[in-house]
């Protein structure tokens, strides 16, 4: 159930109207224009068919600025952003050396691994200079280390599943296995708010694709009573093989998957489970083995375990876990396995050691700290953001924090606001997410002390009064919320510890 | 005020929009805004403002729903090059709310506009041509079909 304040729905309408028009008029007098202006590119094909760039060039560069800002350092807690300026109203940007050091609400760094780590670094140039920084060969030619082996037992140990299979690049691995997993004659429940790769491997796959209802057992039920009555397109026979794909937490909402109740509709129904858990591995449960363990669900009871490396553990690329019949033919099916080059040694050493630190392997008690410092964190922004009345949407316990902004003015503003007081956020607008749910997404990290936090709120709790998103301060308790916000900025200044 | 939202299962980002709430009622409210602003404007009877704004918004409907065809970004691939924005709603389902409140609007629109010229003459041939197309253009039996070719891909 989304909730929307009516009059943000229609100015959100009217403002993406007004876009389009204007992009549309400019469009027809750059046609006229360039009529008269003739160019040497005869017989070649137009790089883009139809208007599929209009997005980009009409609305998306406009707010150029605000969208992949260059940073020139490792992204820990404050990075340093590179100033850019532009000569064409944010048509092309020229980078400056200027830098700024800013606070990073926007990286994937769930528990502090993305810069140095006193465990994993040493141990990770080391890996560099014994077996070098690629393998060069996919994994069937040359490109299986003994480095490769002990990741896969380790990633299939921490996760719980008999065996695990792990591939250079996070994206690949889902584009890559979905379409070896289910074929023609097979059908594909996906949940709507599906990631790209989970889509294009989806429809790479050839199988018939449905879509349920985000988050919605009950829906999911429905559709798969209907597709099994129904059976196969036209030929009405029985389904070869049905698999219904949903993410642990997902990336835009911050919202973690309800589970127990898909595991259990699918195992009524005898549908495969294909769980991605790409920013939930490492990041919630006890021992940060994923939404599994949060909520509770046996390991076995998931099929196919999917997930990545980039957001927790510091490194790149991804891993399927499964059973040992399913990796064992992955490892002679999967295009990943057997024509992209293997996962870079020294990115395998630091999910090892990531993965050592996490399970308190390492000797210290870093991991079991670094989790339950990202849950506090998580849940502390996510309350005080709440309670001065920003629209929140996610659950507690997700490290990932959306703030609705809805009118596509306010995600420049909020953008260059926070920034000009050295804060930096991610910007969502449409196509990314439905057109009226424009956000700004923050990633808590466990290395974010509590002063960066608090100054943290301080700015957007400004920045949020200077553009009007305090969403939940205009109902009937604002004097209420008020009293409640001032209290709180009271509090704020004492450091707690 | 907030408005409840049920969450949609259709994946095409160019489409989806339509189906939260608050829709209709932005499209008639920019209907009647763009009558009162050509009457500021132009400074002529109401009626020959109701034929002006049926017109555009004729021009402007049958541009946006039934000759451009594909999405305005490339996130997709590409899957619906081929067809108009008409042909890409709610999955191709014919008949459903929108659609119906869609094909209504344009026969609303001639409606007023021709009672507010009272019927007379060349306002009323190019009111009537103009509905004839947008609703002829919006039938079921009309989906994927394309006149001589004409809008046809390559």
């Amino acid at each position: 159930m989304i909730k929307i304040p009516y009059f943000s729905a229609l100015s959100t309408y009217f403002s993406f109207g007004l876009f389009f028009v204007f992009g549309h008029v400019r469009d027809f007098f750059r046609k006229i224009l360039d009529f008269f202006h003739s160019s040497n590119l005869q017989g070649y094909a137009p790089i883009c068919s139809g208007q599929e760039d209009f997005y980009i060039r009409r609305l998306y560069h406009r707010i150029q600025d605000c969208f992949g800002r260059p940073i020139s350092s490792a992204p820990d807690v404050w990075f340093d952003i590179v100033h850019r300026y532009s000569n064409d109203h944010n048509k092309t940007m020229k980078r400056t050396s200027k830098v700024t050091r800013c606070l990073n609400l926007g990286s994937y760094n769930y528990l502090g691994f993305a810069a140095a780590d006193e465990y994993c670094t040493p141990r990770v140039i080391e890996t560099l200079n014994r077996f070098s920084p690629s393998t060069c060969s996919p994994r069937v030619d040359g490109g299986t280390t003994t480095l490769h082996k002990e990741l896969e037992e380790c990633v299939a140990n921490f996760v719980g599943k008999p065996a695990a299979l792990v591939f250079g690049m996070g994206y690949a691995t889902n584009a890559a296995t979905l379409p070896v997993l289910i074929g023609k004659g097979g059908l594909i429940i996906s949940d709507s708010l599906n990631h790209n790769s989970i889509i294009n491997g989806a429809r790479g796959s050839g199988a018939t694709i449905r879509v349920f209802q985000h988050n919605t057992p009950s829906h999911l039920e429905e559709v798969l009573r209907q597709h099994i009555a129904e059976g196969q397109p036209r030929t009405h026979r029985p389904w070869k093989k049905i698999v219904v794909l949903v993410e642990g937490i997902y990336s835009m909402e911050g919202e973690l998957c309800k589970l127990p109740e898909i595991v259990a509709v699918c195992k009524k129904y005898k549908a495969y489970v294909y769980l991605d858990e790409a920013h939930s591995i490492g990041a919630v449960g006890k021992t940060g083995k994923g939404v599994c363990e949060l909520l509770g669900v046996d390991t076995a009871d998931v099929d196919v375990m999917m997930g990545t490396f980039t957001k927790s553990f510091g490194s790149c690329g991804g891993y399927i876990a499964g059973s040992k019949e399913l990796i064992q033919y992955l490892e002679y099916t999967s295009p990943a396995h057997l024509y992209a080059t293997s996962i870079s040694p020294p990115a395998a050493q630091q999910i090892i050691s990531s993965i050592r630190v996490i399970l308190g392997e390492d000797g210290s008690g870093r991991g079991a700290e670094k989790l339950a410092r990202i849950r506090e964190n998580s849940n502390f922004f996510r309350s005080e953001l709440e309670k001065m009345g920003f629209e929140v949407i996610g659950d507690y316990d997700s490290p990932v924090i959306s703030i609705m902004l809805y009118n596509p003015a306010k995600i420049p503003a909020f953008s260059r606001e926070c920034l000009k007081q050295n804060v930096a956020v991610v910007m969502s607008a449409f196509p990314a997410v439905p057109l009226l749910l424009s956000r700004a997404r923050i990633c808590i990290s466990a290395c974010h002390t509590k002063e960066d936090l608090l100054k943290a709120l301080e700015v957007i709790s400004q920045v949020g009064d200077l553009i009007g998103i305090k969403y939940s301060l205009a109902g009937s308790n604002k004097q209420h919320q008020e009293q409640g916000a001032k209290k709180l900025d009271r509090d704020s200044r004492i450091p707690s510890r | 005020m907030y408005v409840k939202a049920e969450p949609t299962t259709d994946v095409n980002r160019n489409t989806e929009w339509f189906t939260y709430p608050g829709v209709w009622t932005i499209y008639m409210l920019i209907v009647f805004m763009s009558w009162l602003v050509v009457l500021s404007i132009f400074g002529c009877s109401p009626g020959m403002a109701w034929t002006i704004v049926h017109f555009c918004h004729f021009a402007v409907t049958y541009h946006f729903f039934h000759w451009k065809k594909g999405t305005p970004f490339a996130d997709d691939q590409g899957i619906y090059n081929g067809l108009t924005w008409w042909e890409q709603i709610e999955n191709g389902k014919q008949l459903t709310r929108n659609r119906k409140f869609l094909t209504v609007v344009p026969v609303v629109l001639y409606l007023i506009a021709s009672h507010t010229t009272d019927y007379q003459n060349p306002m009323l041939f190019f009111n009537t041509l103009a509905v004839f197309v947008l609703v002829v253009a919006k039938f079921p039996n009309m989906h994927k079909v394309r006149i001589f070719g004409i809008n046809a891909d390559h």
